[in-house]
């Protein structure tokens, strides 16, 4: 017993509650590169919603590699939280939004901002991954173009939901 | 084949990232769009800082891929849709507080409410879509054929 407490305290000791910026970042940045370096392609993740979507829907022409993306991202999740860390237990998440609104109010306020992102990151071409750090990352003069302004409405959007809520949210 | 599998790695690794970063949380996100907490931008400023000069590098050095030909980096110019989208794009995320990737780690950390964000962006991305009558692309330069060595694109979902 004694052994098993240690080796899940070194577990813990790898993922700490929170990892830093200064160490997730810069791994991020390498597996950025990690994909262009072996498949030319960046780490985009609508891209991996539009294949998924397409593979759902019995389409020809599917890239399915960023079908296997899509599903390792849930996976990598699963293995972080649920495995490496203490066992997070079902909950409703969004604590912040629901310490606010009421649960009938909070689900059609996600489900309207996730579609608006979806059809956001459609028309620009990207999303926080593809354009806000791949794009950038490549030097791509629209992708810092599209940084820019989903970063500037997001801030001023919050800032607003601020406001309305008197300064609760 | 192979390039499933560097997929399915990369989408953990990814994924793993995210997690281990909280970046999930809806409160992580907000706390960041309130501008209370600087850890996000710093995030995203460092793998940025990581990722460009070594890709500028690779790219001077006319670097070979083993499943995408010569490495070549896409810069395109802004239009109008960048624009548009990433105005909407940014409101979306500010009211979900999570993007496409996190919603997904979201749901695997056990938080309902990312089963409410992810069809959500499904149906955003569909209804584009329809608006442009089949045509998308998504992700700066994914545009590209994706041409691999075991599977020619256009050939379905058989690998």
């Amino acid at each position: 017993m004694g052994v098993l407490e240690e080796e899940s305290s070194i577990v813990f000791d790898i993922i700490p509650d929170r990892l830093a910026w200064y160490v997730g970042g810069p791994i991020l940045g390498l597996l950025i590169v990690g994909l262009f370096v072996i498949a030319n392609q960046p780490l985009g993740a609508s891209g991996a919603y539009v294949q998924t979507a397409a593979l759902l829907r019995r389409q020809n022409q599917i890239v399915v590699w960023r079908v296997w993306y899509f599903v390792g991202m849930f996976v990598g999740g699963i293995l972080v939280t649920q495995v490496l860390r203490e066992g997070a237990e079902i909950r409703s998440g969004y604590d912040a939004l629901r310490n606010v609104f009421p649960l009938w109010a909070t689900i059609p306020m996600v489900f309207g901002g996730a579609t608006l992102l979806g059809y956001g990151a459609a028309v620009a071409g990207g999303c926080t991954s593809g354009h806000g750090m791949c794009g950038t990352a490549q030097r791509s003069p629209a992708s810092m173009a599209v940084t820019a302004t989903f970063m500037a409405t997001a801030i001023l959007t919050t800032l607003a939901l601020r406001i309305v809520t008197g300064g609760d949210l | 084949m192979r390039l499933n599998i560097i997929g399915l790695l990369f989408g953990i690794a990814f994924g793993g990232v995210l997690a281990a970063s909280n970046l999930h949380e809806y409160d992580t996100i907000h706390a960041m769009l309130r501008l209370d907490e600087f850890d996000v931008f710093w995030f995203m400023a460092s793998a940025i800082a990581v990722s460009a000069p070594l890709l500028w590098l690779l790219e001077q050095r006319g670097m070979r891929t083993p499943f995408g030909g010569e490495l070549s980096l896409s810069r395109s110019r802004p239009e109008k849709h960048h624009l548009q989208g990433g105005a909407l794009f940014g409101v979306g995320w500010a009211i979900a507080g999570t993007c496409p990737a996190p919603a997904l780690v979201m749901v695997s950390s056990g938080a309902l409410l990312g089963l409410v964000a992810i069809p959500g962006i499904f149906l955003g991305l569909w209804l584009r879509e329809r608006q442009q009558h089949g045509a998308i692309s998504v992700g700066d330069g994914e545009h590209r054929e994706t041409i691999t060595a075991d599977r020619p694109v256009g050939t379905g979902p058989t690998s």
